[in-house]
């Protein structure tokens, strides 16, 4: 049978034209991008954003509703354009995923081009409002005239469309700012990511205090000539505590006794000491080949130097365990009086009136002693909105799960 | 890695082994087809009792380190070969899959970690253990997926018949889609519980993002009645996007600052 192949731009169109089109379209993005010297795109920030949204959805609606019969507006909403479109968001983003996004190389070509910054260059977004256009009108065709048997495609389709397109546009609305507090002190003042200009909060923030949680301490055999650490026999991080063994090739350690929190006492003995100002102390027994030893070891402190077991030329040291949780206990305070006391902790965050606080880090030299803790600040108020899309994705999803399920039962 | 380890390894890779044997020899004697059963599904009981003892040991869910989520992979890669055999008459998958699991613990076995118990604290979320599962879930049917869709490449190459591969590839691909959906919106949802804010383009999450794009077009192309045939090609590529987001991402430049490293302290 002989097939009659379509001409260029015949009607209906399908994947060459969608491919031509958004191949221009990625063209034409990257060279607005180079034009403006890779600054990528500022949007603006609310309430012109939400309004600019709403008038692009009513748009899209509206067309898709009042030429739903015209060839082209068909094309706009059809598959071949979008997963054209797919492909594009999907090649853009490999190019995120390989070159590092720093963007703080101004004048290379990496910055130019948009590469480091893909996200928020030029290319980027125009695909993603052609995606949304297309995204748009194939759901519309769907929500009227409405039926239940849509209702897997709308939820799917709604869903990414509300969290991509208040994802995107929400993005300049979005405020994380780094408190940092010291104890018995309050700070109000946040910074935002690699920038020195303090901004205003409305709140304050008290840092009662700060406190730091370790994993117990571990024991390493360290070379000094190498700088290497020893791994043991048992290919098992070491934790310190009383009865614990270690082996090593030709080299037996036993901990005799372990205390968690002391200072050094009379004779080398470390007296049990209160958790605010002690250190971690061991009493080990070493066995080589010929000779025995026993001895305490410590991981130190800031202000305690540490105590290690010489070895020959190798050295048995103790070090402190990875923090295990840390929290700050602080008070927050608005001009209105607002007032909420509160732990923040590493995925316990709090809620203040429209901010979200975090407990972000700390002064990782000072470790459990840190007296200064970050708290991170953060607003986005077109989060409800991305949930509400995520949720649909979600329902949307279970339903496919569930009728692909049964497709597959009468299929078989 | 620990204690026990190549013992629980080398029993179940055993078990898979015997079964292969049993089972192949079962198509002449169906007698056997029983013991075959029994044996081969013993490998993934072993492994998921070996789970269960090193969680316990560690104090925490072992899913942190790659070597950790591989013991997953070995125990749930076979039990879909199992499953698509009960459900779809296929019986050539499952060898691909306990061949896999057998890769996986051959790499645990030559690669041994750090035997670990620490968490970090963003780590310690009741999100962890729902993210990482839904996503280890997810890659085993993507790659059972692949696996059936090279099986059916090489079918037509050899102009050989295949009746139910297409379908087969098809829905593990679409049960594959719907778990991979669950992850990256899991991962948002406690992304913006720990670390404040629920999509930065981390590199990993780019790459996740990325192969939920691969997956979506192929089902669009699907449902736009493109060939079938070439979308075996396609299913069987999408698979090495998975790879990269899987394994590959920690070797690439982006990764300097990512979140999702899994190197060893």
């Amino acid at each position: 049978m002989a097939v009659v192949r379509r001409r260029w731009f015949q009607t209906p169109w399908e994947f060459r034209e969608s491919v031509l089109f958004t191949a221009s379209a990625l063209v034409a993005g990257f060279f607005i991008e180079f034009a403006t010297s890779g600054r990528g795109l500022v949007l603006p920030r609310l309430p012109v954003n939400a309004i600019a949204l709403s008038l692009f959805a009513a748009l899209i609606l509206s067309i898709g509703l009042g030429f739903r019969n015209s060839p082209i507006v068909k094309w706009f909403g059809s598959i071949p354009l979008g997963l054209s479109l797919i492909f594009a968001i999907a090649l853009l983003s490999l190019i995120g995923g390989i070159v590092p996004q720093d963007a703080v190389s101004s004048g290379s070509l990496a910055t130019r081009s948009g590469f480091n910054h893909i996200f928020s260059s030029w290319p980027f977004a125009l695909t993603i409002i052609l995606f949304l256009a297309n995204l748009g009108l194939s759901l519309s065709w769907k929500l009227v005239p409405f039926s239940m048997k849509n209702i897997q495609f709308i939820l799917f389709h709604a869903g990414f469309w509300i969290a991509l397109s208040c994802g995107i546009f929400g993005s300049s609305d979005l405020q994380r700012l780094i408190i940092p507090v010291e104890e018995g002190k309050a700070g109000n003042l946040g910074y935002t990511m690699g920038s020195n200009t303090p901004q205003q909060l409305p709140f304050s923030v008290f840092l009662h205090d700060f406190s730091l949680e370790e994993y117990a301490p571990q024991l390493l055999l360290y070379d000094p000539h190498n700088d290497k650490l020893l791994m043991n026999k048992s290919q098992a991080v070491i934790e310190v505590r009383k009865g614990a063994t270690a082996s090593w090739e030709g080299l037996d350690v036993l901990v005799l006794d372990y205390i968690p929190f002391a200072l050094p006492g009379e004779k080398g003995i470390p007296q049990p000491a209160e958790i605010s100002t002690g250190i971690p102390y061991a009493k080990i027994r070493i066995s080589a080949a010929s000779v025995q030893q026993e001895t305490w070891i410590s991981t130190g402190s800031p202000i305690l130097r540490p105590d290690a077991a010489t070895l020959g030329n190798l050295f048995l040291i103790m070090v402190p365990g990875t923090p295990k949780s840390f929290r700050s206990a602080v008070t927050v305070q608005d001009s209105q009086g607002h007032e909420l006391m509160a732990n923040l902790e590493v995925n316990k965050p709090v809620k203040f009136m429209d901010w979200k606080l975090y407990q972000m880090g700390y002064d990782e030299k000072a470790g459990r002693w840190s007296k200064l803790s970050l708290i991170e600040g953060i607003r986005d108020p077109w989060l409800p909105a991305v949930y509400l899309g995520f949720f649909m994705i979600m329902a949307g999803n279970i339903l496919f799960f569930w009728n692909g399920i049964k497709r597959t039962e009468s299929a078989s | 890695m620990i204690i026990n380890f190549n013992t629980a390894a080398i029993a179940a890779i055993a078990c898979w082994a015997l079964g292969s044997l049993l089972s192949l020899l079962a198509r002449r004697t169906p007698a056997l087809k029983i013991p075959a059963f029994i044996l081969s599904f013993s490998g993934a009981l072993v492994m998921v009792a070996y789970i269960a003892f090193y969680w316990t040991l560690l104090d925490r869910p072992p899913l942190r380190t790659l070597g950790e989520t591989r013991l997953w992979y070995a125990a749930l890669i076979p039990l879909v070969g199992f499953l698509v055999e009960y459900r779809w008459k296929i019986e050539w998958l499952k060898y691909y899959c306990m061949g896999l699991a057998t890769f996986f613990l051959v790499i645990n076995m030559l690669h041994p970690e750090v035997f670990d118990k620490t968490l970090m604290p963003a780590l310690q979320s009741p999100w962890f253990i729902p993210h990482v599962i839904v996503y280890l879930v997810g890659y085993v049917l993507l790659a059972a997926s692949s696996v059936t869709a090279l099986h059916n490449v090489s079918l037509q190459i050899r102009h050989k018949e295949n009746t139910n591969g297409e379908s087969v590839s098809h829905y593990l691909a679409l049960l594959g889609f719907v778990l991979l959906s669950f992850g990256l919106i899991f991962g948002a949802l406690w992304a913006k519980e720990a670390w404040g804010h629920y999509w930065t383009w981390d590199p990993k999450e780019t790459w996740a993002f990325l192969s939920w794009l691969a997956y979506l077009g192929y089902l669009h192309a699907f449902s736009y009645k493109i060939d079938r045939s070439k979308l075996q090609w396609y299913l069987a590529l999408s698979f090495v996007v998975l790879l990269v987001c899987w394994f590959g991402v920690n070797y690439l430049p982006s990764s300097q600052n990512s979140v999702h490293t899994y190197t060893q302290s």
